[in-house]
Protein backbone atom coordinates (compact mmCIF):
# COMPACT_ATOMS: atom_id res chain seq x y z
CA UNK A 1 0.00 0.00 0.00
CA UNK A 2 2.82 2.32 0.77
CA UNK A 3 4.64 1.65 -2.44
CA UNK A 4 2.71 3.99 -4.70
CA UNK A 5 3.29 6.75 -2.15
CA UNK A 6 6.98 6.24 -2.15
CA UNK A 7 7.34 5.88 -5.89
CA UNK A 8 5.47 8.96 -6.95
CA UNK A 9 6.72 11.97 -5.04
CA UNK A 10 6.45 15.21 -7.12
CA UNK A 11 8.78 18.10 -6.25
CA UNK A 12 6.29 20.85 -7.04
CA UNK A 13 3.68 19.81 -4.66
CA UNK A 14 5.10 17.26 -2.36
CA UNK A 15 2.77 17.81 0.51
CA UNK A 16 -0.29 18.02 -1.56
CA UNK A 17 0.58 14.83 -3.31
CA UNK A 18 1.11 13.04 -0.06
CA UNK A 19 -2.14 14.28 1.33
CA UNK A 20 -3.92 13.70 -1.91
CA UNK A 21 -2.90 10.10 -1.98
CA UNK A 22 -3.87 9.76 1.62
CA UNK A 23 -7.23 11.36 1.11
CA UNK A 24 -7.81 9.26 -1.90
CA UNK A 25 -6.88 6.29 0.17
CA UNK A 26 -9.32 7.26 2.87
CA UNK A 27 -12.05 7.83 0.36
CA UNK A 28 -11.44 4.45 -1.09
CA UNK A 29 -11.28 2.81 2.28
CA UNK A 30 -14.24 4.80 3.60
CA UNK A 31 -12.43 5.71 6.78
CA UNK A 32 -13.96 8.71 8.70
CA UNK A 33 -10.62 10.16 9.69
CA UNK A 34 -7.36 10.00 7.91
CA UNK A 35 -5.08 7.71 9.82
CA UNK A 36 -2.09 9.28 11.51
CA UNK A 37 0.93 9.80 9.35
CA UNK A 38 3.02 6.74 8.89
CA UNK A 39 6.75 6.84 9.14
CA UNK A 40 7.31 7.06 5.43
CA UNK A 41 4.94 9.94 5.09
CA UNK A 42 6.69 11.76 7.91
CA UNK A 43 9.95 11.23 6.06
CA UNK A 44 8.55 12.66 2.85
CA UNK A 45 7.07 15.71 4.52
CA UNK A 46 10.28 16.51 6.22
CA UNK A 47 12.70 16.05 3.39
CA UNK A 48 10.84 17.74 0.62
CA UNK A 49 10.70 21.53 0.80
CA UNK A 50 7.32 22.96 1.42
CA UNK A 51 8.31 26.57 1.19
CA UNK A 52 7.20 27.42 -2.27
CA UNK A 53 3.72 26.19 -1.69
CA UNK A 54 3.35 28.03 1.60
CA UNK A 55 4.78 31.26 0.26
CA UNK A 56 2.62 31.56 -2.75
CA UNK A 57 -0.43 31.81 -0.55
CA UNK A 58 0.43 35.03 1.44
CA UNK A 59 1.82 37.46 -1.15
CA UNK A 60 -1.37 38.96 -2.38
CA UNK A 61 -2.87 39.84 1.02
CA UNK A 62 0.46 41.12 2.31
CA UNK A 63 0.63 43.62 -0.51
CA UNK A 64 -2.64 45.17 0.60
CA UNK A 65 -1.59 45.28 4.24
CA UNK A 66 1.79 46.97 3.64
CA UNK A 67 0.28 49.95 1.89
CA UNK A 68 -1.98 50.94 4.76
CA UNK A 69 0.75 50.08 7.19
CA UNK A 70 3.14 52.40 5.41
CA UNK A 71 0.61 55.15 5.62
CA UNK A 72 0.13 54.73 9.33
CA UNK A 73 3.88 54.65 9.81
CA UNK A 74 4.23 57.82 7.81
CA UNK A 75 1.64 59.70 9.81
CA UNK A 76 3.08 58.39 13.06
CA UNK A 77 6.54 59.51 12.02
CA UNK A 78 5.20 62.92 11.23
CA UNK A 79 3.58 63.40 14.62
CA UNK A 80 6.66 62.06 16.31
CA UNK A 81 8.91 64.44 14.46
CA UNK A 82 6.64 67.37 15.27
CA UNK A 83 6.81 66.54 18.95
CA UNK A 84 10.56 66.23 18.85
CA UNK A 85 10.93 69.53 17.03
CA UNK A 86 8.67 71.24 19.56
CA UNK A 87 10.70 69.81 22.41
CA UNK A 88 13.88 71.08 20.80
CA UNK A 89 12.54 74.59 20.41
CA UNK A 90 11.24 74.43 23.98
CA UNK A 91 14.69 73.51 25.27
CA UNK A 92 16.31 76.42 23.48
CA UNK A 93 13.71 78.78 24.88
CA UNK A 94 14.24 77.39 28.37
CA UNK A 95 17.96 77.94 28.17
CA UNK A 96 17.38 81.60 27.36
CA UNK A 97 14.81 81.99 30.08
CA UNK A 98 17.03 80.29 32.62
CA UNK A 99 19.26 83.33 33.13
CA UNK A 100 16.72 85.73 34.65
CA UNK A 101 14.88 82.88 36.33
CA UNK A 102 18.03 81.73 38.07
CA UNK A 103 18.77 85.23 39.20
CA UNK A 104 15.29 85.52 40.69
CA UNK A 105 15.69 82.18 42.39
CA UNK A 106 19.04 83.19 43.85
CA UNK A 107 17.63 86.39 45.22
CA UNK A 108 14.68 84.61 46.74
CA UNK A 109 16.66 81.84 48.32
CA UNK A 110 19.84 83.75 49.03
CA UNK A 111 21.90 80.99 47.49
CA UNK A 112 25.50 81.82 46.80
CA UNK A 113 25.53 84.83 49.07
CA UNK A 114 23.61 87.00 46.68
CA UNK A 115 22.58 90.30 48.10
CA UNK A 116 19.16 90.24 49.66
CA UNK A 117 17.08 92.64 47.63
CA UNK A 118 18.00 96.20 48.39
CA UNK A 119 19.05 97.74 51.63
CA UNK A 120 18.64 101.47 51.37
CA UNK A 121 20.20 104.33 53.21
CA UNK A 122 16.92 105.23 54.88
CA UNK A 123 16.99 101.99 56.75
CA UNK A 124 19.94 103.14 58.82
CA UNK A 125 17.87 105.88 60.29
CA UNK A 126 14.91 103.69 61.08
CA UNK A 127 16.47 100.53 62.34
CA UNK A 128 16.39 99.54 65.95
CA UNK A 129 19.10 97.45 67.50
CA UNK A 130 18.32 93.85 68.36
CA UNK A 131 19.91 93.85 71.76
CA UNK A 132 19.55 90.14 72.48
CA UNK A 133 21.80 89.01 69.72
CA UNK A 134 25.41 89.90 70.40
CA UNK A 135 27.85 89.22 67.62
CA UNK A 136 31.59 89.23 67.66
CA UNK A 137 33.21 90.91 64.72
CA UNK A 138 36.86 89.99 64.40
CA UNK A 139 39.20 91.94 62.21
CA UNK A 140 41.93 90.79 59.96
CA UNK A 141 44.37 92.72 57.86
CA UNK A 142 46.50 91.52 55.00
CA UNK A 143 48.74 93.02 52.42
CA UNK A 144 49.79 91.73 49.09
CA UNK A 145 53.27 90.26 49.02
CA UNK A 146 54.76 93.17 47.13
CA UNK A 147 52.97 95.79 49.19
CA UNK A 148 55.28 97.34 51.71
CA UNK A 149 52.81 98.98 54.03
CA UNK A 150 52.40 97.86 57.58
CA UNK A 151 48.70 97.31 57.82
CA UNK A 152 46.95 96.01 60.89
CA UNK A 153 43.69 96.38 62.81
CA UNK A 154 43.66 98.44 65.96
CA UNK A 155 41.27 96.11 67.73
CA UNK A 156 41.18 92.40 67.25
CA UNK A 157 37.45 92.10 67.83
CA UNK A 158 34.42 94.11 68.71
CA UNK A 159 31.01 93.11 70.02
CA UNK A 160 28.04 94.54 68.21
CA UNK A 161 24.34 93.83 67.88
CA UNK A 162 22.39 93.87 64.61
CA UNK A 163 20.87 97.22 63.86
CA UNK A 164 23.53 99.24 65.60
CA UNK A 165 26.18 101.21 63.76
CA UNK A 166 29.73 100.52 64.80
CA UNK A 167 33.12 102.04 64.23
CA UNK A 168 36.40 100.19 63.90
CA UNK A 169 39.92 101.27 63.08
CA UNK A 170 42.81 99.98 61.07
CA UNK A 171 46.23 101.48 60.97
CA UNK A 172 48.51 101.69 58.00
CA UNK A 173 52.11 102.85 57.90
CA UNK A 174 54.38 103.44 54.97
CA UNK A 175 57.88 102.60 56.18
CA UNK A 176 59.57 103.26 52.85
CA UNK A 177 61.05 106.44 51.45
CA UNK A 178 58.72 106.65 48.51
CA UNK A 179 55.01 107.43 48.45
CA UNK A 180 52.96 104.35 47.86
CA UNK A 181 49.41 104.26 46.63
CA UNK A 182 47.35 101.42 47.94
CA UNK A 183 43.92 100.13 47.16
CA UNK A 184 42.06 97.59 49.18
CA UNK A 185 39.29 95.09 49.03
CA UNK A 186 37.55 93.19 51.75
CA UNK A 187 36.05 89.84 52.51
CA UNK A 188 33.53 88.69 55.06
CA UNK A 189 33.24 85.18 56.40
CA UNK A 190 30.91 83.34 56.74
CA UNK A 191 29.75 84.16 53.22
CA UNK A 192 26.07 83.98 54.05
CA UNK A 193 26.48 86.54 56.76
CA UNK A 194 28.31 88.77 54.31
CA UNK A 195 25.07 89.90 52.78
CA UNK A 196 23.98 91.38 56.08
CA UNK A 197 27.23 93.21 56.61
CA UNK A 198 26.66 96.73 55.36
CA UNK A 199 29.39 99.29 55.27
CA UNK A 200 28.33 102.87 55.47
CA UNK A 201 31.80 104.18 54.88
CA UNK A 202 35.24 102.69 54.80
CA UNK A 203 38.51 102.98 52.98
CA UNK A 204 38.17 100.30 50.36
CA UNK A 205 38.06 100.39 46.59
CA UNK A 206 39.61 103.81 46.39
CA UNK A 207 43.22 104.71 46.04
CA UNK A 208 44.82 105.81 49.25
CA UNK A 209 48.15 107.50 49.13
CA UNK A 210 50.63 107.37 51.93
CA UNK A 211 53.67 109.60 51.99
CA UNK A 212 57.00 108.25 53.17
CA UNK A 213 57.00 107.31 56.86
CA UNK A 214 53.41 108.34 57.26
CA UNK A 215 50.99 106.54 59.51
CA UNK A 216 47.23 106.99 59.34
CA UNK A 217 44.13 105.62 61.01
CA UNK A 218 41.58 104.11 58.70
CA UNK A 219 38.08 103.84 60.06
CA UNK A 220 35.36 101.49 58.99
CA UNK A 221 31.80 102.51 59.79
CA UNK A 222 29.39 99.63 59.41
CA UNK A 223 26.33 97.91 60.76
CA UNK A 224 24.76 94.48 60.66
CA UNK A 225 21.31 94.42 59.10
CA UNK A 226 18.63 93.81 61.76
CA UNK A 227 17.13 91.13 59.54
CA UNK A 228 20.12 89.05 60.44
CA UNK A 229 18.40 88.15 63.69
CA UNK A 230 15.38 86.80 61.84
CA UNK A 231 17.21 84.66 59.33
CA UNK A 232 17.05 81.01 60.40
CA UNK A 233 20.23 80.23 58.54
CA UNK A 234 22.11 82.69 60.68
CA UNK A 235 20.88 81.25 63.95
CA UNK A 236 24.22 79.62 64.71
CA UNK A 237 26.44 82.41 63.48
CA UNK A 238 28.09 84.25 66.34
CA UNK A 239 31.32 85.43 64.81
CA UNK A 240 31.82 87.38 61.65
CA UNK A 241 35.28 88.06 60.38
CA UNK A 242 36.05 91.12 58.34
CA UNK A 243 39.25 90.87 56.40
CA UNK A 244 40.88 93.67 54.42
CA UNK A 245 43.67 93.22 51.94
CA UNK A 246 45.76 96.04 50.55
CA UNK A 247 47.34 95.98 47.15
CA UNK A 248 49.64 98.41 45.51
CA UNK A 249 47.92 100.49 42.89
CA UNK A 250 49.80 101.03 39.68
CA UNK A 251 49.56 104.32 37.83
CA UNK A 252 46.71 104.49 35.40
CA UNK A 253 45.12 101.25 36.50
CA UNK A 254 41.44 101.42 37.24
CA UNK A 255 39.88 98.93 39.56
CA UNK A 256 36.31 98.07 38.64
CA UNK A 257 33.94 98.87 41.42
CA UNK A 258 32.16 95.76 42.68
CA UNK A 259 28.51 95.14 42.26
CA UNK A 260 28.48 95.39 38.51
CA UNK A 261 26.00 92.64 37.87
CA UNK A 262 23.88 92.12 40.90
CA UNK A 263 23.42 95.48 42.52
CA UNK B 1 37.76 81.97 46.24
CA UNK B 2 35.13 84.36 45.09
CA UNK B 3 35.77 83.49 41.45
CA UNK B 4 35.13 79.76 41.84
CA UNK B 5 32.78 78.66 39.12
CA UNK B 6 31.16 75.72 40.89
CA UNK B 7 27.43 75.71 40.81
CA UNK B 8 26.02 76.34 44.24
CA UNK B 9 29.31 77.21 45.83
CA UNK B 10 28.96 80.09 48.14
CA UNK B 11 31.10 82.97 47.15
CA UNK B 12 31.49 86.39 48.55
CA UNK B 13 30.52 89.38 46.49
CA UNK B 14 32.02 92.55 47.87
CA UNK B 15 29.85 95.61 47.78
CA UNK B 16 30.87 99.22 47.61
CA UNK B 17 30.24 101.18 50.81
CA UNK B 18 27.05 103.19 50.92
CA UNK B 19 28.68 106.54 51.30
CA UNK B 20 31.98 105.83 49.62
CA UNK B 21 35.41 105.97 51.16
CA UNK B 22 36.72 108.01 54.06
CA UNK B 23 39.39 110.48 53.04
CA UNK B 24 42.59 109.77 54.87
CA UNK B 25 43.32 111.78 57.98
CA UNK B 26 46.84 112.73 57.00
CA UNK B 27 47.24 115.40 59.66
CA UNK B 28 45.82 113.42 62.54
CA UNK B 29 43.17 116.00 63.31
CA UNK B 30 40.85 113.50 64.84
CA UNK B 31 43.46 111.24 66.29
CA UNK B 32 42.80 112.32 69.87
CA UNK B 33 39.16 111.38 69.64
CA UNK B 34 40.09 108.13 68.10
CA UNK B 35 42.34 107.37 71.03
CA UNK B 36 39.48 108.15 73.41
CA UNK B 37 37.29 105.76 71.52
CA UNK B 38 39.90 103.02 71.57
CA UNK B 39 40.47 103.51 75.27
CA UNK B 40 36.75 103.24 75.89
CA UNK B 41 36.61 100.03 73.87
CA UNK B 42 39.50 98.47 75.73
CA UNK B 43 38.08 99.29 79.10
CA UNK B 44 34.65 97.99 78.19
CA UNK B 45 35.84 94.71 76.80
CA UNK B 46 35.35 95.84 73.22
CA UNK B 47 31.64 96.29 73.52
CA UNK B 48 30.51 98.71 70.89
CA UNK B 49 27.19 99.59 72.50
CA UNK B 50 28.94 101.30 75.37
CA UNK B 51 31.25 103.42 73.26
CA UNK B 52 28.80 104.85 70.80
CA UNK B 53 29.07 108.30 72.25
CA UNK B 54 32.79 108.37 71.54
CA UNK B 55 32.28 107.11 68.00
CA UNK B 56 29.71 109.85 67.51
CA UNK B 57 32.26 112.43 68.64
CA UNK B 58 34.83 111.03 66.26
CA UNK B 59 32.49 111.25 63.31
CA UNK B 60 31.55 114.80 64.25
CA UNK B 61 35.23 115.68 64.30
CA UNK B 62 35.63 114.21 60.86
CA UNK B 63 32.76 116.21 59.53
CA UNK B 64 34.13 119.40 61.04
CA UNK B 65 37.51 118.88 59.44
CA UNK B 66 36.27 118.14 55.95
CA UNK B 67 37.14 114.51 56.31
CA UNK B 68 33.60 113.30 55.92
CA UNK B 69 30.51 114.48 54.13
CA UNK B 70 28.34 116.44 56.50
CA UNK B 71 25.20 114.65 57.35
CA UNK B 72 22.71 114.66 60.20
CA UNK B 73 23.87 112.06 62.65
CA UNK B 74 20.42 110.54 62.89
CA UNK B 75 21.02 109.23 59.41
CA UNK B 76 24.07 107.41 60.67
CA UNK B 77 22.19 105.49 63.29
CA UNK B 78 22.80 107.81 66.22
CA UNK B 79 19.18 108.69 66.70
CA UNK B 80 19.16 107.53 70.30
CA UNK B 81 22.23 109.59 71.11
CA UNK B 82 20.93 112.88 69.79
CA UNK B 83 18.55 113.38 72.68
CA UNK B 84 20.11 113.34 76.10
CA UNK B 85 20.58 109.64 76.66
CA UNK B 86 18.43 108.27 79.53
CA UNK B 87 21.14 105.89 80.71
CA UNK B 88 23.73 104.51 78.41
CA UNK B 89 25.60 102.69 81.17
CA UNK B 90 22.67 100.37 81.87
CA UNK B 91 23.20 98.11 78.91
CA UNK B 92 25.22 95.20 80.24
CA UNK B 93 27.70 93.55 77.92
CA UNK B 94 27.18 89.88 77.13
CA UNK B 95 30.18 88.62 75.24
Amino acid sequence: MLLPVLLRPSLCRPRASVFLTRCVRTLRCDAPMPPPLSRAEHFLLRRLPARLHAQSRGIKSRGRKSKSQEETWKSRNKTGLTYIAAAGVGMIGLSYAAVPLYRLYCQASGLGGTAVAGHDAEQVEMMTPVKERVLKISFNADTHASMQWNFRPQQSEIFVVPGETALAFYRAKNPTNTPIIGISTYNVVPFDAGQYFNKIQCFCFEEQRLNPHEEVDMPVFFYIDPEFAEDPRMARVDTITLSYTFFEAKEGQKLPLPGYSYN
Amino acid sequence: MSTAMNFGSKSFKPRAPDKGAFPLDHFGECKALKETFMKCLRSNNFDNSLCRLQSKHYLECRMDNQLMAKEPLTKLGFKDLMDPPPSQADTDPEP
